[in-house]
This record gives structure tokens, C-alpha cells and sequence, in this order.
């Protein structure tokens, strides 16, 4: 029985590739920025704006398609573009925000290949 | 300055200003609250993590009576201690805690790792989902644990225990020596979740 959001959706994380990067058992961050964007998708999925399972979709399909893209050793992977990455495109299908205003935010061209 | 670190550089600030403009949007159109985010992180922060199994164990080292209770009766042990709601429900109905001693040491691993009791023990390591250290902490534990840089003697018995969806298992450590000063909370600070896993011990 899970009845706590944050505990189902980081236990569904954990299975993966997808997992989020952790040291010494707690999350782990290397800028600022990646814990906020940890914690917006949290907090909006939380909130009923998206099904997380469609976020761990998208997540998946982020870094897949940079795997594709890149070589496995590329040292300029970063697990959080890929997780805001995902965040992007699940607000966009949302409907949450406005096109444009998550256009202006995130570039136009991003937008379009989302 | 390499060109990569330039470029990385850079990129680190426009995901930024990217995240701080998104969750300002947000917040301006009402979708969420001021301190939601700081809510979902603070779960992970200040709630579910190590810290919660550290406290345990430190209980039982300076509380005998509570140990006892804790070998027997693992869940109602936890209760006891004034932990958040939805440790003791959603995962620790299922712990069980299995205690190393100068003749046992105990080592836990995971078939599915859905089943880690992350709420006491953290986010579970990279290694402990590969399929050759659970094969082999089974197969040959004394190896492994070496290699984790625990060195039993022959006579001291190794258990291994899987965790499953019925019973997640967490370890309780030996107290390590020159310890009799420390306050609880020092104690609860030199538990790691490796150690509350099996595959370390403890040092003062």
C-alpha cells in the first residue's frame, strides 16, 4: 500500500537507468537549478497537472534519444537536462502553461522539436 | 579553460534561468504555491532518507530494552520513535531488522529494487541492482564483502538475507568501540546506509 506521492513516485524511479543520480543514499545534485527541477516535477505531478508515469515516460525518452545521439562515455551527459527536458514536454502536452509563454521561456526551436 | 568547460558553463546557466523562470510562471499563474517545490524536496530532505535508519540503530545501542523490542517486533519497535507518517506505514510494516555481533555478520540484497526500504536506508546505491553482486553476495559473501573492504574472520558466520516485497531486511551494526561518550544523536551520525546494508561497518 503506497498512500505518499513522493514515496510512489520515487520508488517508481528507482527500477533504471531513469533512477536519479544519489550518493551515500540521498539525492544528489550538482547545481542548484537540477534540485528546484527535481522538485517542480514532484510538486506539479503531485498537484494533478501531469500523471507522473507520463514524466518517467518522457524521462526515458529523453535520455534514450540522447544515448542515440551521443556516445555512451560523452562527458557532457547530465541526467538533469534530460530530467528538465522531460519537464518541458510534459508541461507543453499539458496544456499548463501557454505555447508561447513556455516558448519564450525555453526557445522557440526546443519547443518545436518537443 | 577547455572549450567543454565553457560551454558547460554556460549551459548550466541557461537550465537555470530556465527552471527559475518556469517555477516563477508558475507560481504567478497560481498553479502552484510558493513553497510547493520546497515542500516535495523537504520530503526527501528532512523526512525519508539514512537519517531515519541511523536513529534506530543509535536507539538500540543506548536503549537495551528498546532493541529487544526492535529484534522482535521491528515495526512496533519503529513506532515508538517519533518518525514522520508513512514510514512505518507504506515500507516499514515490512522491515525487519537483523542485528551483526562479534559471531554473525548479516548482509542484505534485493531481488526487485522496488522493494528497498528507502525511507530508512536512502536511495539505494548504482551497484546493488546489478545482477553479479546480488549472485554474488550470495554465492560468496565473504568474497564480496572483502572487496567492500570488510575483512571477517573465518569463524564469524555470514547471513544473507533477500529483501522482497514481504520483508525488507535492514541491518543493525555492532556499536563500534570507544563509543561509551557519545550522545545518541553522535551515534546516529556515524551510521551509514552501508552499514545499515551490511557491506560496512561502523567506526567511531
Amino acid at each position: 500500500m503506497q498512500t505518499c506521492f513522493e514515496h510512489f513516485a520515487a520508488t517508481s524511479l528507482l527500477g533504471s537507468e531513469e533512477a536519479p543520480p544519489r550518493d551515500n543514499g540521498a539525492l544528489c545534485f550538482s547545481h542548484a537549478w537540477e534540485r528546484r527541477a527535481f522538485g517542480l516535477a514532484l510538486a506539479l505531478s503531485k498537484e494533478g497537472y501531469f500523471e507522473w508515469e507520463q514524466f518517467r515516460e518522457a524521462l526515458i525518452d529523453s535520455i534514450s534519444r540522447w544515448e542515440r545521439e551521443h556516445e555512451l562515455d560523452d562527458p557532457s551527459w547530465s541526467y538533469y537536462h534530460r530530467w528538465l527536458d522531460a519537464l518541458m514536454t510534459v508541461m507543453a502536452r499539458s496544456g499548463l502553461v501557454d505555447r508561447a509563454q513556455l516558448g519564450a521561456i525555453i526557445g522557440a526551436t526546443e519547443l518545436a522539436q518537443g | 579553460m577547455t572549450g567543454r568547460f565553457k560551454y558547460s558553463e554556460g549551459r548550466e546557466a541557461d537550465s537555470e534561468a530556465k527552471v527559475k523562470a518556469l517555477e516563477d510562471l508558475l507560481i504567478t499563474k497560481g498553479v502552484i504555491g510558493t513553497t510547493s517545490v520546497d515542500q516535495a524536496l523537504s520530503y526527501f530532505e528532512t523526512e525519508m532518507g539514512p537519517f531515519n535508519g541511523a536513529k534506530i540503530v543509535a536507539r538500540a545501542w543506548v536503549d537495551p530494552g528498546f532493541k529487544q523490542r526492535l529484534l522482535s517486533d521491528t515495526a512496533a519497535a519503529i513506532a515508538e520513535l517519533d518518525f514522520p507518517p508513512g514510514m512505518a506505514g507504506a515500507e516499514g510494516e515490512h522491515l525487519k531488522i537483523v542485528e551483526n555481533t562479534p559471531a554473525v555478520h548479516n548482509l542484505i540484497v534485493c531481488t526487485l529494487c522496488s522493494c528497498y526500504p528507502w525511507p530508512t536506508l536512502g536511495l539505494p546505491p548504482y551497484w546493488y541492482k546489478d545482477p553479479t553482486f546480488r549472485a554474488r553476495a550470495v554465492r560468496e559473501p565473504r568474497a564480496v564483502l572483502a572487496e567492500f573492504g570488510v575483512k571477517l574472520e573465518e569463524s564469524i558466520e555470514i547471513r544473507v538475507w533477500d529483501s522482497s516485497a514481504q520483508i525488507r531486511w535492514f541491518v543493525l551494526p555492532e556499536r563500534p568501540a570507544g563509543t561509551e561518550a557519545l550522545s545518541e544523536v553522535e551515534l546516529a551520525a556515524l551510521v551509514t546506509p552501508e552499514a545499515m546494508m551490511g557491506v560496512a561497518q561502523v567506526s567511531a
